[in-house]
């Protein structure tokens, strides 16, 4: 090799540094080192009297058995099993729609299925919120208006139900949008080829669009993970009209943003986040591995 | 976590009051000017065996440029500029950090990060020892709080005050009363209810005239309106008795009296359990839904904003009472306004505080302008004040009615260093069976216990 | 849609009805808003939710923007102002950022690529706490830099802006360019970039959204009124009906406040959909 290959080398290698520098920074600003702030404080234990101490582990090992941690991991866990593949389902469903070309106002359909993606999330609970009244409620109204009973949307045993179809509403146009992308990127020679075939709509959808689309749904299904466990704008809105179901814990994130604004347990909520963001990593990579595993050989 | 961070030393900004200026006039001379009573500071109720207080010469004080900044979510802008135009030499920055809790979040984080801290901050009278706890409030007697005892409501006072010292001053108060809807009581012939088992007796026939009514409601999650009726039941759920010494009552015999009158009624749904505040709440309020309030004396105002559609429908009463004919009564709300410790403005911000509190035309306008119910002897006994008649109240005079409930308040009613928790652990304990229409008394057992295992938790020696 | 699956565009019914009940379910919300801000408090507590009562619109809308001396006008600033810079500020970072990785090959490069990735996984609160104390010590609680520099982190637009570069941006062209003898920066500026338009519109639109919706961080780092956003300071007057002393009930300003606040973002997402339609698309196939 020569020296002059040798410093080309180098040169790009420092103008590709060069690039990501700017990026870096903020990321190791505004998150590596928040992230180590709170590595740091979750190893102390804080009491209203006696101050501060040093607690080793002992954070990480009262949040392993601590219950109320746990139920709300098992609540949004719940959640994630029943709402994020109904979710996924109507963006897929509605994406295959929108890209068979069979559909009447196709572009309305679109743009009012992602439009609720641009109401901030504090707005949509609130608004769902106001629809969910037990008494007033548009549904209830018109529920006894027909005289069925009242839909008890805010109860404790619909209140998942619940938020899982404000999530839906929030993000099902954006999953929508990169499904519908995906299958736009797929090259048309590939439909000529299934038509000689004879292959109808449906076998076109199941047999070329989705396995091709399948980068894509695995993108929303993570996504859909990290954000079913780190919920939290919604229940903390709703938790005002139902203060008794949701209470403090009723998702992890809510539970430990309690701890440390209201119990004044600063280091322990951060133990509560770390072990948090463990089940977020270790569910995300079992989705991941079984994707992975399920794909063809190529 | 306040040490594991690396701490600044707070000497550095804190306010040292001049030990060796002890001016011949009080504080209070200097604010009240000629109106005010000549109360030279040290009669505070120990009278000669407390120790004298370090008195700051506040004339020279108030001379000194100065910039206080004050957490507030009254609209206090007017009597802001009356004070500044008497001390041109202080600038008030006046903040609306948030209403209640989010205005504490915001303090505790700020004070967390010892950035960013108000001078005065607002705070309703159940945060004062939380936040005396971590050492957060300025003491007020070297600034002459001690002499004006006496021109606050007794009850109040005791909220403020501890140990001969005065963390806050009362500005506006809760005593409770009783909200009903004349047109809904007289429609079913039901009596206005004196003793809470006529208000029983009455819930039931209520409820069973009309299915879509309540008598009141009993909002699951509130700890405002839960202790205003267990201060009067004669619970006494905290006592603090010492910095580190703590005992806990939520379930004492007075409290559990108060949830088995509650209990029946809420299992048969003749009252109803929704929680408050929320817009079905409200619209509740407007629609005839529930027909009595129980609530602090800001309430009446409060109703002639929110509910406005209601006007000459509603009455102002005495809450039931436990023995016929009593007059007694509990505190939902009402707060106080407090110096931070370490602020470099505290002369000028105690000063303000008391001008807020004491001088006629500034408190006038916190009463009047700012609908805030007073706490001061001077405005509860004032016939301007008191012989109003509120045409929203059917011509009533409210504040009558309102005078003589706070006379009735208990004055040994005590709060606690933990009561953010308190109010936060009865959505997982007796909120929860009161939404479930459960046993209540096992509700508060439950939340005694969470009280109980969290104040251990943060160091304190519990008794409960 | 063109007829892109190769059958002649025949419209199903069926399956435009169905999708027209779908749609119906997303737009309800958004119709109980708009119905709801041209009532006023009264109406919205005694009428039907999904019928007129009344039209207070314009009384509602003027009150919006009068009440508290016009502070609402500044929450709009704010969030203009926050969600702007911190979208184009995150856009050309994600944008520098991915092609950087994608067109270069250095050192460490997959160890931080993935670092980023998976950093989408921190959960907020485990930062909240942490930053506004980092924030505290340099002074910076309660400025605009509080909002906008922990905006400018967005993982997932570095990562489209990879995948966007990797494909949009041909080696060869980089490689002539280099012949040609211009410099690496000179390269990006005139060549790449404009190849990456529609990626960096896309992480640019996606980062908008993102700090215009964002009120977590906002409601922790700002103290005073006038630097809010509209998401904190629409939870401030909802809140100021939570009852005690000086509680107002401001359900109509709430409503109509959320109505205004959401036109914005929804007529730049209508101008710019040419745009971020493709590089959504391009970031999803891999």
């Amino acid at each position: 090799m020569s020296a002059g290959s040798a410093r080309r080398r180098m040169r790009h290698q420092l103008t590709g540094y060069a690039f990501v520098l700017p990026f870096m920074v903020v990321f190791v600003a505004m998150l590596v080192v928040p992230l180590g702030y709170a590595l740091y404080l979750s190893l102390f234990r804080h009491q209203l009297i006696g101050g501060t101490v040093f607690a080793g582990l002992g954070n990480y090992r009262a949040a392993l058995s601590d219950h109320l941690l746990w139920a709300g991991v098992a609540r949004t866990a719940t959640l994630l099993v029943i709402q994020v593949p109904v979710m996924i389902g109507l963006a897929l469903g509605s994406a295959l729609a929108l890209d068979s070309g069979r559909l009447a106002l196709a572009r309305l359909v679109r743009l009012g299925i992602f439009l609720p993606f641009a109401v901030p999330g504090v707005v949509a609970a609130l608004m769902w919120g106001y629809l969910y009244g037990p008494d007033f409620g548009p549904f209830a109204q018109l529920a006894a208006k027909v005289g069925l009973g009242r839909p008890g949307f805010l109860t404790g045993s619909w209140m998942l139900g619940s938020l899982g179809n404000v999530v839906t509403w929030e993000f099902t146009g954006y999953n929508m949008i990169i499904l519908f992308a995906a299958m736009q990127a797929i090259p048309t020679e590939l439909y000529e080829a299934a038509r000689m075939d004879g292959a109808g709509p449906v076998r076109v959808a199941w047999r070329i669009k989705l396995p091709l689309i399948r980068p894509a749904l695995l993108l929303t299904v993570l996504f859909s993970i990290i954000g079913t466990f780190q919920l939290f704008n919604e229940p903390n809105i709703m938790s005002r009209l139902a203060p008794t179901v949701i209470g403090t814990s009723y998702t992890p994130n809510l539970y430990a943003y309690n701890l440390a604004f209201t119990n004044q347990e600063i280091n322990y909520s951060a133990a509560v986040s770390f072990a948090l963001g463990f089940v977020i990593l270790v569910v995300s990579y079992a989705a991941m591995f079984l994707a992975n595993r399920r794909r063809p050989a190529r | 976590m306040r040490t594991a961070l690396p701490t600044r030393p707070r000497s550095a900004t804190q306010y040292r009051p001049d030990r060796h200026a002890l001016s011949r006039r009080s504080l209070l001379a200097g604010v009240t000017g000629a109106g005010g009573l000549a109360i030279a500071g040290c009669t505070s109720g120990n009278g000669t065996s407390a120790p004298t207080p370090s008195r700051v010469d506040m004339d020279a004080e108030l001379r000194k440029p100065a910039t206080v900044t004050v957490w507030t979510w009254v609209t206090i802008e007017e009597i802001a500029r009356l004070f500044q135009k008497k001390y041109p030499s202080i600038k008030l920055n006046i903040v609306n950090a948030g209403q209640g809790g989010d205005e504490y979040t915001k303090f505790r984080t700020s004070l967390q990060a010892r950035s960013g801290l108000p001078d005065v901050v607002q705070l309703e009278y159940n945060h004062i020892p939380g936040f005396r706890i971590t050492d957060s409030l300025e003491d007020l007697t070297p600034y002459g709080a001690a002499g004006l005892a006496g021109k606050f409501n007794p009850a109040v006072w005791k909220l403020v005050s501890a140990d001969a010292k005065v963390w806050a001053l009362p500005t506006d108060g809760g005593p409770m009363a009783m909200m009903y809807r004349k047109d809904v009581l007289d429609r079913h012939q039901i009596s206005v209810p004196t003793t809470w088992p006529e208000f029983a007796a009455a819930a039931r026939k209520l409820h069973a005239a009309d299915p879509t009514a309540y008598l009141a409601n009993f909002p699951p999650a509130d700890t405002g309106p839960f202790f205003g009726l267990a201060w009067q039941a004669g619970a006494r759920p905290f006592t603090v008795k010492s910095r580190t010494d703590l005992k806990f009552s939520l379930n004492d015999a007075s409290a559990k009296k108060l949830v088995q009158l509650w209990q029946p009624l809420i299992a048969d749904g003749v009252v109803s359990v929704d929680p408050d505040f929320t817009d079905q709440w409200f619209k509740g309020m407007s629609s005839g839904k529930y027909a009595i309030w129980f609530v602090g004396a800001w309430g009446p105002y409060f109703l002639t904003t929110s509910a406005k559609d209601t006007a000459g429908k509603w009455r102002v009463a005495q809450i039931p009472q436990w023995t016929a004919g009593a007059n007694e009564s509990g505190y939902w709300g009402g707060s106080s306004l407090a110096v931070v410790k370490g602020s470099k403005a505290a002369a000028a911000g105690a000063a303000f505080i008391q001008f807020l509190t004491t001088d006629p035309e500034a408190y006038g306008i916190f009463v009047n302008k700012l609908h805030q119910y007073p706490v001061t002897t001077a405005t509860l006994g004032d016939p301007a004040f008191v012989d109003n008649a509120d045409p929203f109240y059917g011509g009533q005079k409210v504040n009558q009615i309102l005078a003589k409930i706070s006379q009735g308040v208990a004055t040994d009613f005590q709060w606690s260093p933990v009561d953010e928790f308190v109010s936060s652990s009865i959505t997982d304990t007796f909120g929860k069976a009161v939404a479930a229409k459960g046993n209540l008394s096992q509700g508060l057992d439950a939340w005694q216990k969470a009280v109980v295992d969290y104040s251990k938790k943060q160091g304190f020696t519990v008794e409960g | 849609m063109t007829g892109r699956t190769g059958r002649p565009r025949r419209r199903s019914p069926l399956l435009t009805v169905v999708m027209l009940a779908v749609l119906c379910y997303f737009l309800l919300p958004l119709c109980w808003l708009a119905v709801a801000s041209t009532k006023d408090t009264s109406g919205l507590f005694s009428s039907f939710g999904l019928w007129f009562h009344g039209f207070h619109l314009f009384s509602n809308v003027h009150q919006v923007l009068g009440y508290d001396h016009g502070v609402y006008l500044h929450w709009l600033a704010n969030t203009v102002l926050y969600a702007g810079v911190s979208a184009v500020g995150a856009a050309l970072l994600a944008t520098l950022g991915g092609y950087g990785f994608a067109k270069f090959r250095f050192a460490g490069a997959e160890l931080m690529f993935r670092a980023v990735l998976g950093s989408v996984m921190v959960p907020a609160t485990a930062l909240a706490v942490p930053i506004y104390l980092l924030f505290s010590k340099a002074g910076l609680v309660d400025t605009p830099q509080a909002v906008i520099i922990p905006s400018l982190l967005n993982p997932l637009g570095l990562y489209l802006m990879r995948v966007y570069a990797a494909d949009a941006v041909d080696d060869k062209l980089l490689e002539a360019a280099r012949i040609d003898g211009a410099g690496e920066l000179r390269i990006f500026l005139r060549v790449a970039f404009r190849l990456l338009v529609p990626g960096f519109i896309t992480v640019l639109l996606l980062s908008l959204v993102s700090t215009w919706n964002n009120y977590f961080l906002p409601l922790i780092v700002l103290n005073t009124p006038s630097r809010f956003p509209l998401t904190v300071g629409l939870a401030r007057w909802n809140a100021a009906a939570n009852g005690g002393s000086g509680s107002q009930a401001l359900f109509n300003l709430v409503i109509t406040g959320s109505l205004l606040s959401i036109i914005p973002l929804i007529a730049v997402f209508l101008l710019l959909q040419r745009y971020w339609q493709s590089g959504i698309a391009t970031g999803s196939v891999r």
